[in-house]
């Protein structure tokens, strides 16, 4: 009897039946942000609804189907959420909508390449280390055909745009910075930084020189790129004080790598052959060098830049903003929580799944996006933030709205399996890439609704032949059903979630006013929803 | 100096709070939220429009508004003289010759730059001084200081050749819904026109709805969203409403022929369209102009486009009225150098060159400013582009010793702060 008392007590607890570091983490978070917040503003906790929505999304990279709804909102069990952030951990979805995010952050929309995706899709399926993925970003293994194609984020940097768009090392540079160390050292490349203590100009050097002796491999029909020999340190000098200076190549973050020297005739495990066109392999490799100590656990800059990029993808708000700027003159919103979670991030050999599945346990997560009070605007983390939905959450999304997706769906078939059988879903797809993702290099993190959207939503066809009536879909559904419970189904499949008394009037009377082109009705109000602020937001 | 190469956004403030910033009612989308309330609302009662042509590359200004015959340098075209005695332009202009007083001349630029890569943004952005953060294009600045028109048309319409959509990066600091909404070869948006199946009716009824239920929404919510989503739809129903702009067959055959059927032509054509139609700020694009070899040919075959699409323009803008209150800039990222090079071309010249404007009180029939005998330097006053973003912004109602950017809690000058307006084009 008492250790059926004690099993219950365990199960009351938020964190079920977990060991007790992992215990610690999402609890640690709701209790750093409530010390530096004003508890009594909080929202209240999300609801299943606003849960469930918000959960799919982030972790599946898509609504819920009406199916996994209803199960949910059934389910009686007080953990049901741990248990749902579980199964999304461990579903199909995750490893396409993580890898669909990585590849947006880290190509910023300048490109596909299936070698590419695989790769990274490999290491969302087997959920490969942050570490051990930038490793192989950083210093492709060309041997390996599974992760070769991750030299696409160097290559594709490394493409000269016409006479005017040289080859931009210090863009790539900088992208390495920016994106693996949370530092833009743009500035810093003629100078050390103006307005950041922190910048300095040999940081930029020191990282520019390995790229420096980066090339693309030529004829390749894969990804690839040499490392060309580097025998001294990078000369440069700032355009304010105009004294030459040195730099080895350094690492983010890290120290500085130094340059072995080698008896002349011996730096090359494979020596260059210009008239076989080898271009050699020397011994020393400032990548290797470079995706080694970019990805230790005791590099700050690494571990905090993706803690902080994790938070974010989940609260739609980084600790420290911009997500590119770390530097002691900005810091975190909440300085402890950003230190805790980049530790902790680093102790679990940077498992992203599992820093996604405490930052998702936490009360602070599951918070209520809803204003608790009209007048007032919250400060930060008083109530969960909204999240642009991208391109490819928003077409997924869409698929299951509409109920396409259950219309073309065979048992056991996914998603992505509906999607690959059909060749106007690919275009869609690819519509939806080109109307809702940002230009090139622009990076993705704040809601840009913009005119060609809209345009593409009222006039384009795409959508309308979702909602087009076809035997299986939303329209051809809702048809069927007593104005009542279209209402509710109406707003279930789409915004997974119940209408408000207010909206079921505005539905009902707009049904009873137009009951001679029922049918017509129904699909203006799929439409509204489907293209309304609601839907294009996780919230 | 700033380096070249230092210009990207220093971002001291994330977009998001930018974004944040800028919350408030739909008119923080249009003009208020960077701006004192009060002194938003006056300018939004402005009616001041401003279309620019951007000859990219860099017209020569010997072979077209300053021009030296007879000179080591000068070239092989005569100069004409013009409706204003004493003024000659180049031969290549013989239509703008005759319409020499109804706009002004400032022969006296020199400018910093003599890279295409950064000098256009130098120049397009009036060259503040660097705070590390990075300014917005002209276009971008006055979407944000006067907002759209009543029209509610897209305040910052771009005419340019090749691919049209929307150029965000034109916003610099003022964050993205500021850029430029560009229509590549003055071709309309793509999904401009209603589905067919969709009759008038529904395309209303569905629109009604979307709008009642995001009303629903933002209640609820943070109302900075919900505002940028409705009013992307707006823009872009008014956008349907004026399809007719696009289309070719609404234009008459005496326009297309005083524009001329060119490139710059056409889209100067549909520029004056957009004007009347109400879109705050257009930029009609020519590309080309960087003719470090064959400079003599290729002006005689593009001066003489200009001529004819800025003299049908200027004709049209004073026909309509329109002139009182719209201001036109001619200009480009540098002019050429006097120096005839080995490949009978003429290579980047920031040092001495022109660039001509007109409307919304510039005092016409004005000429600024001289060169010397050879055209190689500038005699007396030399202006830098702040001189003239102050003369513009003068012009168009903003005054830019009392009007500030704020960058989240950081003012910013909207032009250099230790500039002045040309006092003698003001009047």
């Amino acid at each position: 009897m008492r250790r059926l008392w004690w099993c219950l007590f365990l199960l009351g607890l938020p964190m079920g039946n977990l060991s007790a570091s992992e215990l610690s983490l999402s609890s640690e978070i709701d209790r750093l942000i409530h010390a530096n917040g004003q508890p009594e503003k909080f929202a209240s906790a999300a609801n299943d609804e606003e849960f469930l929505r918000r959960v799919y999304l982030d972790l599946a990279g898509r609504i819920p189907t009406h199916n996994e709804t209803a199960t949910f909102l059934n389910e009686k069990s007080p953990q049901k959420r741990e248990k749902l952030i579980d199964d999304l951990l461990a579903g199909p979805d995750f490893p396409r909508q993580m890898a669909e995010r990585l590849n947006i952050w880290l190509m910023e929309r300048r490109g596909e390449n299936d070698e590419w995706k695989k790769f990274l899709r490999s290491a969302c399926e087997e959920n490969q280390s942050w570490g051990e993925i930038v490793r192989r970003i950083i210093k492709p293994d060309d041997s390996n055909e599974t992760t070769r194609g991750a030299a696409f984020f160097i290559t594709q940097r490394l493409v000269s745009r016409g006479a005017m768009a040289p080859i931009d090392v210090p863009g790539l540079t900088r992208d390495v910075g920016r994106l693996f160390a949370g530092v833009d050292w743009q500035c810093a490349q003629c100078h050390d930084h103006l307005t950041v203590d922190d910048y300095y100009q040999e940081d930029f050097q020191g990282l520019h020189t390995i790229f420096e002796k980066v090339a693309t491999r030529r004829g390749s029909k894969f990804p690839a790129i040499d490392e060309i020999l580097m025998s001294a340190p990078q000369e440069f000098m700032s355009v304010f004080i105009q004294e030459p200076r040195t730099t080895p190549p350094r690492v983010p973050g890290g120290s500085e790598i130094p340059i072995p020297e080698f008896p002349k005739g011996e730096e090359y495990e494979v020596a260059p052959d210009r008239k076989k066109r080898i271009v050699g392999v020397p011994k020393f490799s400032p990548l290797r060098e470079l995706a080694n100590g970019l990805t230790t656990t005791e590099n700050k800059l690494f571990s905090r830049n993706m803690a902080n990029r994790l938070w974010w993808m989940m609260t739609g708000r980084g600790l420290v903003e911009p997500l590119d700027l770390h530097h002691t003159g900005n810091p975190a919103t909440h300085p402890e929580l950003l230190d805790l979670l980049a530790s902790e991030f680093a102790a679990h050999n940077f498992d992203i799944k599992w820093l996604l599945r405490e930052i998702g346990r936490s009360n602070t997560y599951q918070r209520s996006s809803q204003l608790p009070d009209e007048s007032e605007t919250p400060a930060p983390y008083e109530f969960a933030s909204e999240k642009r939905l991208s391109a490819e959450q928003l077409f997924w999304s869409v698929l299951i709205a509409t109920k396409e997706f259950d219309r073309l769906a065979e048992p056991g078939q996914s998603i992505e399996d509906v999607v690959a059988a059909s060749k106007d879903l690919q275009t869609l797809r690819e519509t939806f890439v080109d109307t809702f993702a940002n230009p090139p290099t622009e990076p993705e993190i704040d809601f840009e609704p913009s005119v060609k959207a809209a345009l593409y939503l009222m006039n384009g066809d795409g959508v309308h032949k979702l909602i087009a009536p076809k035997d299986g879909n939303l329209t051809h559904q809702l048809a069927k059903r007593s104005d009542a419970e279209l209402t509710d189904e109406l707003f279930l499949a789409i915004l997974v979630r119940r209408p408000t008394d207010e909206e079921r009037k505005d539905v009902q009377s707009y049904l009873a006013e137009n009951e001679v082109r029922r049918e017509s009705a129904i699909q203006n109000l799929i439409w509204a929803l489907v293209s309304g602020t609601e839907f294009c937001l996780n919230h | 100096m700033p380096h070249p190469r230092c210009q990207i956004a220093d971002h001291t403030l994330s977009r998001r709070r930018m974004l944040g910033a800028l919350a408030g009612t739909a008119g923080g989308l249009a003009c208020g939220g960077l701006l004192q309330p009060t002194f938003a609302k006056e300018l939004q009662k402005s009616d001041k429009q401003m279309l620019l042509v951007w000859l990219d590359g860099g017209m020569s200004q010997l072979e077209s508004w300053d021009p030296k015959p007879g000179t080591q340098f000068g070239g092989p075209y005569r100069s004409i003289p013009t409706s204003l005695p004493g003024v000659h332009l180049s031969e290549l202009m013989p239509r703008l010759a005759k319409q020499m007083h109804r706009f002004s001349l400032v022969r006296s630029m020199r400018t910093e730059d003599p890279n295409h890569s950064s000098g256009v943004g130098k120049i397009l952005r009036g060259h503040p001084k660097n705070r590390g953060v990075e300014y917005p294009f002209m276009g971008s600045a006055v979407a944000k200081l006067l907002g759209p028109t009543k029209s509610g048309l897209p305040p910052y319409v771009w005419v340019k050749p090749g691919n049209g959509g929307f150029i965000s990066k034109h916003a610099g600091f003022l964050g993205a819904k500021y850029g430029a909404f560009a229509l590549g070869n003055g071709k309309p948006p793509k999904n401009l026109v209603r589905l067919d199946s969709i009759t008038v009716e529904d395309d209303l009824a569905r629109n009604a709805l979307r709008e009642k239920f995001n009303r629903r929404y933002a209640k609820r919510h943070p109302p900075n969203n919900s505002e940028a989503h409705s009013y992307v739809y707006d823009v872009a129903q008014t956008l349907m409403k004026h399809s007719d702009l696009f289309d070719e067959a609404t234009l008459s055959d005496r326009d297309r022929d005083r524009y001329g059927r060119t490139d710059l032509g056409k889209h100067t054509l549909l520029g004056r369209r957009l004007i009347e139609a109400g879109v705050r700020f257009v930029q009609v694009q020519s590309y080309g102009w960087d003719t470090h070899g064959d400079n003599f040919n290729a002006h005689a075959s593009r001066v003489p486009k200009v001529d004819q699409a800025l003299s049908a323009l200027l004709e049209d803008l004073d026909e309509r009225g329109l002139s009182e209150r719209v201001l036109v800039v001619v200009m480009c990222e540098f002019g050429r150098t006097p120096r005839i090079n080995g490949s009978v071309g003429r290579d980047h010249w920031p040092n001495a060159w022109s660039l001509a404007m007109t409307g919304c009180g510039i005092r016409p029939g004005t000429v600024i400013g001289e060169t010397n005998a050879d055209g190689t330097d500038i005699v007396g006053e030399r202006y830098d582009i702040g001189a003239l973003f102050h003369t513009w912004y003068h012009a168009i109602g903003i005054d830019p010793t009392t009007t500030e950017f704020m960058n989240g809690t950081q003012p910013l000058p909207i032009a250099h702060d230790e500039m002045q307006p040309i006092r003698e084009l003001l009047s």
